[in-house]
């Protein structure tokens, strides 16, 4: 999938992307500080958004064969339940049997398929809106920082899930998170964002551990800082 | 069997027929209304046009419109001189019903649109990243407002059945036709029977509540989820 | 003319309506021309509005004030515009400004009833001697009469004085007929004629009740092409001022059955002490003075061509 000379103007903020290449059946990660762009991109790969001008190319991805999730997802008024089959039912696919049951004991939610999913916590909600991507077997999904806000052991759960499927279905990822532990524990490309630009580009390890562009190292650094500092904290 | 024991309550108004009239007009007004307000409250939210603003406002100064205005303009229009009048629709139910969902449309279109601008945007992005197509995510728009939509319906109803100086105009009153409980009770009071016109009254608050709550019946099994 | 004044006004209204609920309301600036118009209509419009006003409430500098005359009457004597012309005479003369509420005689007889008005002015001599058996009111006096017309197409029914034979052939051939059914004192006497005539409209499917004023009921029977009894002041109004001319024809006129006597009942002050029958004394008195009575009788002649109600205080009717 290839994004050229794609670019958007929101208010003050602009997106110029020149050339991006996200290659299929890889799990990309995408970086960078708050408002640099990288939401931004994802709703204008998924559609939500239309481009100024430029061009997505999706190298024959069908639009129904995205997905993507965000912070703070969009649950229907309705059971737990209904909402993980919805994308299933408008395809017209029967979950199958035991499946979604699994998913919720995995990560610490069985028995709540009947409760209503607006009445969960915020991070079960995620939980909710994760199991439901996960479900229909979309070629791309985008992870908009879904995993923030969840127990270490569920973060755990769901990291190995992606890489499951991933190994199994060979599908594309898009991951964005602030933890770069997180991006660098599964992603296999890392794209970093400054200021509604793409600055850096590349496998994972060569990107996080030795980038020579200077926004990069200034960006890790601060990032690792802040990490080791809660990592000492923790430990004392 | 039960005309005859209401109509030996009241006095000789044609209470019975005022009531079957007063249900069947109000029930198909409201559904006319529901179907057109929900229509026009989405497309107006969906769609952006010049003029938008003004046909909002306009929208806005209609769902407060005096119904006796509206009954004017209707009676103007059926009467057998008037451009209509050729179609009959003066002092018939027909009539009647034509001057509610005029009145009535503007009130559910408006709510819809109201809240259909709080949610549509969101529910529209989700049907996206679901890959929805379009007739399913404007389905899943239905789905996710229909307690907003409930409530516009609701509205509508209540202001359909509690109307008294357009189905005055546009009906006649005419007794066993186009009276409604409303009208007869405007009859009662004319005539000094304050007592009936109250228990009338009284009957057509009973009724809505009834048909209030066989409404929540039906509406009960996916109420359960609604605790947020 | 009045009317496209009216017009114009009214689509001015509806204008600025729309513009002042689309941004501000700084519509001062205005040509000349159109404020003249809008002056003009809306002092038509202001008379026009006191003429339909079912309640008066002039008041003016001659003569010292009194107080206010709360009355009960039917729509019949407000709706010809007979209160509008007597109320500031009445004013002059006694010092007391009259204010009324036009219902239908029953609800008028129940307001008097209630103790709510001082005097009534309605059109029912059985239940006004009833309303005063009752110890309701003091005493009733006759003020003046009208008589009812049977109004309709010229076709089938011909004009005759002959009351029986117009009915007959309602009832025969099942014209259809709009009656009041409001219980109203018109309404009350359509039911005595087809009583008297031993007939029963109610086989008749045609026969509609609108239970409506007289206006309304007229306005349907135009529009149904139906027969209806009406008062021949209301039918005279209508017939010259309605924006949508009546096509009714008078069929029906003349018949003994068809006079319409008004009688004036003050509210009995042993029962509502906080009635004012001074007031209502000093309208009675004054209505049935000779002076009155022959304003009553030129009332309407020079507007529509006859008088709308014959005066006849003082006789037994």
């Amino acid at each position: 999938m290839k994004i050229i000379d794609l670019k958007k103007e929101i208010g003050q903020f602009h997106l110029q992307v020149d050339y991006l290449e996200l290659e299929e059946g890889c799990i990309h990660g995408f970086i960078g500080g708050n408002g640099s762009g990288k939401t931004t991109l994802l709703k204008l790969i998924m559609g939500i958004l239309s481009p100024d001008s430029g061009s997505i190319d999706y190298n024959g991805l069908n639009m129904k064969e995205i997905t993507m999730t965000s912070q703070r997802p969009y649950l229907l008024h309705d059971s737990v339940y209904e909402n993980i089959i919805y994308p299933l039912k408008i395809r017209g696919i029967r979950p199958e049997p035991g499946e979604i049951a699994e998913y919720l004991e995995n990560c610490g939610m069985e028995g709540k398929e009947r409760q209503a999913a607006r009445s969960l916590s915020s991070g079960e909600q995620q939980k909710v809106s994760m199991i439901r991507a996960l479900c229909f077997h979309p070629r791309l999904i985008m992870i908009d920082e879904t995993l923030s806000n969840l127990d270490p052991d569920s973060v755990d759960f769901f990291e190995k899930q992606i890489l499951k499927i991933q190994e199994r279905e060979k599908n594309t990822w898009i991951l964005i998170s602030h933890r770069l532990s997180e991006i660098a524990r599964i992603c296999d490309r890392v794209h970093v964002f400054h200021k509604g630009k793409v600055v850096e580009s590349g496998p994972a390890g060569e990107v996080l551990f030795h980038s020579e562009v200077p926004e990069v190292q200034r960006f890790l650094k601060g990032e690792l800082l802040i990490e080791k500092e809660v990592d000492r904290r923790r430990i004392r | 069997m039960l005309k005859t024991i209401i109509n030996e309550i009241f006095s000789d108004v044609g209470v019975y027929d005022a009531i079957r009239v007063t249900f069947q007009m109000a029930l198909t007004s409201t559904f006319i209304s529901t179907v057109l307000g929900i229509i026009s409250g989405l497309a107006l939210e969906r769609f952006s046009f010049p003029g938008k603003r003004l046909v909002i406002r306009i929208n806005r100064t209609l769902m407060g419109v005096p119904p006796v205005v509206v009954g004017l303009i209707v009676y103007m229009l059926t009467m057998r001189r008037g451009p209509l009048g050729s179609l009959e629709l003066l002092f018939t139910v027909k009539g009647m019903i034509l001057a509610q969902t005029i009145i009535i449309t503007p009130i559910i279109c408006g709510m819809v649109y109201t809240y259909g601008n709080k949610t549509a945007p969101e529910v529209r992005t989700f049907a996206k990243t679901m890959g929805a197509g379009r007739l399913q995510t404007n389905l899943l728009i239905l789905k996710e407002m229909k307690h907003e939509i409930y409530f516009a319906i609701v509205s509508g109803f209540g202001r359909s059945i509690s109307e008294v100086g357009a189905v005055m105009l546009v009906g006649g009153n005419i007794k066993g036709h186009t009276r409604t409980m409303t009208t007869a009770i405007s009859l009662l009071k004319s005539q000094g029977i304050f007592t009936e016109g109250l228990t009338l009254g009284v009957l057509l608050l009973i009724m809505a509540f009834l048909l209030q709550c066989l409404a929540d019946f039906f509406r009960k099994e996916s109420k359960e989820y609604e605790n947020y | 003319m009045k009317k496209r004044v009216l017009g114009i006004l009214l689509g001015t209204v509806l204008a600025f309506g729309m513009l002042s609920g689309c941004g501000g309301s700084n519509e001062t600036e205005e040509q000349p021309a159109a404020e003249e118009t809008a002056e003009e209509a809306t002092e038509e419009a202001a008379d026009t509005e006191e003429a339909e006003d079912t309640q008066q409430t002039e008041t003016t500098e001659e003569g010292e004030e009194k107080g206010q005359l709360m009355m009960a009457t039917t729509t019949s004597t407000a709706d010809t515009g007979l209160l509008d012309y007597l109320a500031p005479i009445f004013l002059e003369d006694t010092g007391y400004e009259l204010l009324w509420d036009a219902v239908g005689t029953g609800e008028a007889l129940k307001m008097g009833e209630n103790g709510d008005v001082d005097v009534v002015l309605v059109h029912a001599k059985a239940s006004e001697e009833e309303f005063v058996a009752n110890g309701y009111g003091v005493e009733r006096f006759p003020v003046m009469y009208n008589d009812f017309i049977v109004v309709g197409p010229s076709e089938p029914i011909a004009a005759t004085e002959d009351i029986q034979a117009v009915f007959s052939q309602i009832l025969e051939e099942q014209l259809p007929f709009v009656s009041r059914g409001d219980d109203s004192g018109t309404d009350k006497k359509e039911k005595q004629i087809w009583e008297a005539l031993s007939l029963d409209p109610t086989g008749n499917p045609n026969y509609l009740e609108s239970g409506q004023g007289m206006g309304a009921t007229l306005t349907m029977s135009d529009e149904k092409q139906a027969y209806c009894l009406t008062d021949r002041g209301t039918y005279l109004k209508m017939k010259k001022d309605a924006d949508v001319a009546l096509n009714l024809d008078i069929v029906c006129e003349g018949d003994s059955n068809l006079l319409n006597q008004y009688g004036v009942i003050a509210v009995n002050p042993e029962k509502y002490p906080e009635v004012d029958n001074e007031a209502a004394n000093a309208f009675i008195e004054w209505i049935c003075s000779d002076e009155i009575q022959k304003l009553i009788g030129e009332y309407g002649v020079e507007e529509y061509g006859e008088a709308l109600f014959v005066p006849n205080a003082g006789t037994d009717a």
